[in-house]
């Protein structure tokens, strides 16, 4: 029996040549918990909202093909027929969040469904216990975290006790131990109650430890399908430039070289028990520990560009986001502000620019007091990029885009002319000089935002979660990139809950909560450290979860990316062979 | 602004917030009713004097007070007007009555501005909307309602963000000429209302996706159900209404307190 049967499925949006989807084919069964992935504009969202009738009932064009969920054609009945079958939670809580209340919100549905007050009352002690948020039932909407917010959004979609759930990119704001919490909620639906879950997510790691099956679009089709190890064993996949959980590209690299695996793990502890027979039993000393070296290299600094002082802050009427910084960014440094939802990062980096000054305590910036210079003055040095493009988009063309902080700064017309060419051709955006920003995709408005900043070249760029939102492809361009801005003698801040990235970039990191700094080291010494992570809500990646199990047999425990394992492992593999 | 900031709903658990909304309106009117009805300090008087407990028993004092202080400038307008102009048409002239009378007018003002207060501090929209509903105002309309006041915080806060993304980039929104400062709002307004275009679909979208006008009977998680103490106040304000009339068309009129002495 089939829950979701979909039969040569096309659509074309209105006003658009191309088709998003192109004859997708799909049979989904009860209970199934199914990753939909796939580079940025490869059909996934649009796919989603075929399941609910939003095509073709909400958006216009052109539809080919039948989706049936449920026994139910999404063509002949009403959407919100099918919404009690199919219960779809978009990215962003903030814009379906409708009542004042918690628990007012959760009823939203079963209103419309005119479902009498007692039950009302049922269902949402039932869905608020199954999302864990009993204790938020009367608090208002707006005064949650983002997480909270998600959880919300989730209860509210199973009060309607709908057969099938639908999440587009529900953690893309979380904090990793809050994204493992939806994680954890989405599971517990799955295995108690059946629920069929169809996620899209950009976080791999994560996402395949819980789910039994991958589907890949790519150009609007369906182009691979199964579990996770036959899905990301093919090597065609991985050149479409979806990202490989990280662990299961190890376990694939050592089967290549002829580990005997029978099946790809997904999780540290699935790797590592596969290796077990494989690495040497007996704990031999440590190896010299190198890592100690590098704290030394990292000793010869350079001068200061940022000094925070003993610095508070407390928005009006609001907790105090910031209770005491201090931190110092050195020149040439690449530094990843971490911490929970709702640490203080955006809130810190905002002084970097002036754009708060602090009530208590000092920031300098080149020895100067940010208080007593103006943020445009600052920004000069300073360059800011937020992390939503469309908090700054509004020119007509891209050109004119990047140019309008150059007139802001009053450059002269030939000055400009070659600074948008430049930033133009370093992000790779020539070919839409000419176009509308509001037409280009999530991710190429992205990179506008961030060229329109680099174009007057400051000294310090300071990007707010660069990552959100941008399929692994465009990740690893933006990390070549940030790496290039370095060598060039950039300081770069990143404000990021991105643990891969991080583990793959390896900057310096700096651990936030509650509004302070709990903790700063290299990514090596950060990351090896689960205590303090988890007291900011940071999880360590997968591979330095694996090499924390693997210490007890002599490996070193401070690994954090995919190709150091490999040779560590494969060093040590031969060793124990001998 | 500040005046209209002070108006918004504060949570609370007293007998005031917990009022039945249509008994509290209509305690709202018959307040706005005294203080139109009569110009006398007086009435005034006695309707300011029943109101401050009210606000010290629903705990909203502090937020009053701001919403007080939001209205003292305008108090202040009108105090000054009325005193000046009637100094002057009265051929220069200022009296003890001009002067009880300037006042009584600000008070008037005071005590409507804390009615209001009183209503819309200790009424959350919810409820409000509960009472629009009873008074069958189509549902379109109150799930409008109640949309705009939730996206009251979530604007703002995207308002900020966009005014600090533009300032990064040497927007220098307090430089310049009159007319440079309003062009200068361009792109912060532009990404607001396209922003808010873009939420206005994925919130249309969510309401499909949440059954939104699947039945006619629509239920209500909240009701709205009338207590004793609803009814004892509402046979005050019936009490109070008979009171009204009969003094406005029988009592010969109440007493100048300051007399018709001249001051200067």
């Amino acid at each position: 029996m089939t829950i979701i049967e979909v039969r040569g499925l096309s659509y074309t949006y209105p006003h658009s040549s191309k088709p998003a989807l192109r004859d997708v084919n799909l049979d989904i069964d009860p209970g199934e918990f199914i990753l939909l992935t796939g580079p940025s504009g490869c059909g996934k969202t649009t796919f989603c909202r075929a399941l609910n009738g939003l095509i073709p009932k909400f958006y216009s064009g052109e539809m080919k093909g039948t989706v049936k969920v449920a026994g139910l054609d999404t063509r002949e009945n009403p959407i919100m027929r099918l919404a009690q079958c199919v219960g779809l939670i978009f990215q962003n809580p903030d814009n379906q969040i409708f009542a004042l209340t918690v628990e007012k919100d959760i009823a939203f549905g079963l209103e419309n469904l005119g479902v009498p007050k007692e039950q009302m009352l049922k269902e949402i002690d039932w869905a608020t216990e199954n999302t864990g948020i009993q204790a938020l039932r009367q608090r208002a909407t707006h005064e949650l975290s983002g997480g909270q917010k998600q959880r919300l959004t989730i209860a509210s979609i199973l009060a309607m006790h709908p057969q099938i759930i639908v999440m587009d990119e529900p953690t893309a704001f979380l904090d990793p131990v809050g994204a493992e919490r939806i994680f954890g909620v989405l599971g517990k639906l799955n295995e108690e109650y059946g629920i069929t879950i169809l996620l899209i997510e950009h976080r791999m790691d994560l996402a395949s430890k819980y789910v039994d099956r991958i589907i890949v679009f790519d150009g609007g089709g369906v182009v691979s399908d199964g579990t996770p190890s036959d899905v990301f064993g093919d090597e065609s996949i991985r050149l479409l430039g979806v990202g490989t959980p990280r662990v299961l590209e190890l376990a694939r690299r050592l089967k290549a070289k002829g580990l005997r695996l029978d099946k790809l793990p997904v999780s540290a502890g699935a790797l590592y028990e596969s290796l077990k027979p494989y690495i040497s039993v007996t704990r031999s000393e440590p190896a010299s520990d190198m890592s100690s070296l590098d704290s030394y290299a990292g000793e010869f600094h350079h001068k200061p560009v940022i000094q925070v002082k003993g610095v508070h802050f407390t928005y009006p009427g609001k907790v105090k986001a910031l209770n005491g910084v201090d931190l110092t960014i050195h020149h040439g440094d690449f530094v990843a502000i971490m911490g929970e939802n709702g640490a203080g990062k955006t809130t810190l980096v905002k002084h970097f620019n002036g754009l708060l000054r602090p009530q208590t305590g000092k920031v300098l910036v080149d020895d100067v007091d940010v208080s007593s210079t103006s943020v445009a003055e600052l920004s000069r040095r300073v360059g800011l990029v937020f992390q939503n493009s469309d908090d700054q988009l509004f020119e007509e063309t891209v050109e004119k885009e990047i140019s309008f902080a150059l007139r802001n700064f009053g450059f002269s017309e030939p000055v400009i002319g070659k600074r948008v060419e430049w930033a133009l051709n370093l992000l790779d955006l020539g070919e839409y000089r000419d176009k509308s920003p509001f037409t280009l995709s999530g991710g190429e408005r992205k990179r506008v935002a961030l060229a329109s900043v680099l174009a007057w070249d400051p000294d310090i760029l300071v990007l707010d979660e660069p990552t959100v939102g941008q399929d692994y492809g465009q990740k690893e361009r933006l990390r070549h990139f940030l790496k290039q801005l370095q060598t060039q003698g950039k300081t770069v801040v990143i404000v990021t809950h991105d643990v891969e990235f991080v583990a793959e970039s390896q900057p310096r990191i700096v651990l936030m909560a509650r509004g302070q700094v709990m903790g700063e080291g290299s990514a090596k010494e950060i990351m090896t450290c689960p205590e303090k992570l988890s007291e900011c809500s940071v999880a360590q990646p997968e591979i330095t979860r694996l090499f924390g199990m693997l210490s007890a047999h002599g490996l070193p425990r401070d690994v954090l990316d995919v190709n150091e394992a490999y040779d560590i492992l494969v060093r040590h593999l031969k060793e124990v062979e001998r | 602004m500040s005046l209209l900031e002070s108006l918004r709903f504060t949570r609370g658990d007293t007998p005031i917030h917990n009022m039945d909304p249509r008994v509290k309106f209509l305690l709202t009117m018959v307040f706005f009713a005294t203080s139109v009805m009569f110009l006398e300090i007086v009435p005034l008087a006695i309707v300011f004097v029943i109101q401050v407990p009210l606000v010290v028993y629903a705990k909203v004092t502090g937020e009053w007070l701001k919403s007080i202080r939001g209205a003292s400038f305008i108090a202040a307008i009108i105090f000054v007007t009325n005193l000046a102009s009637f100094y002057y048409f009265r051929g220069g002239v200022l009296t003890y009555g001009i002067l009880e009378y300037s006042m009584a007018l600000t008070l008037r003002f005071i005590v409507l501005v804390t009615s209001f207060s009183i209503f819309f501090l200790t009424t959350s929209p919810d409820k409000l909307s509960l009472a629009l509903e009873k008074a069958r105002i189509p549902y379109e309309f109150n799930f409008a309602f109640i949309t705009a006041i939730r996206f009251v915080p979530v604007l703002a806060d995207e308002a900020q963000t966009i005014m600090d993304a533009q300032r990064s980039r040497g927007l220098e929104l307090d430089k310049g000429s009159f007319i440079a400062r309003v062009r200068k709002y361009i792109p912060i307004l532009l990404p607001l209302i396209i922003n808010s275009i873009r939420r206005s679909l994925e919130l249309a979208e969510a309401m499909e996706s949440r059954a939104f006008g699947a039945t006619e009977k629509r239920t209500n998680l909240y009701e709205l159900r009338m207590t004793g103490f609803d009814y004892g106040v509402l046979a005050m304000i019936v009490l109070s209404i008979i009171l009204l009339v009969y003094l406005k068309l029988y009592f010969p009129g109440f007493p100048k307190l300051l007399g018709e002495g001249v001051i200067l």
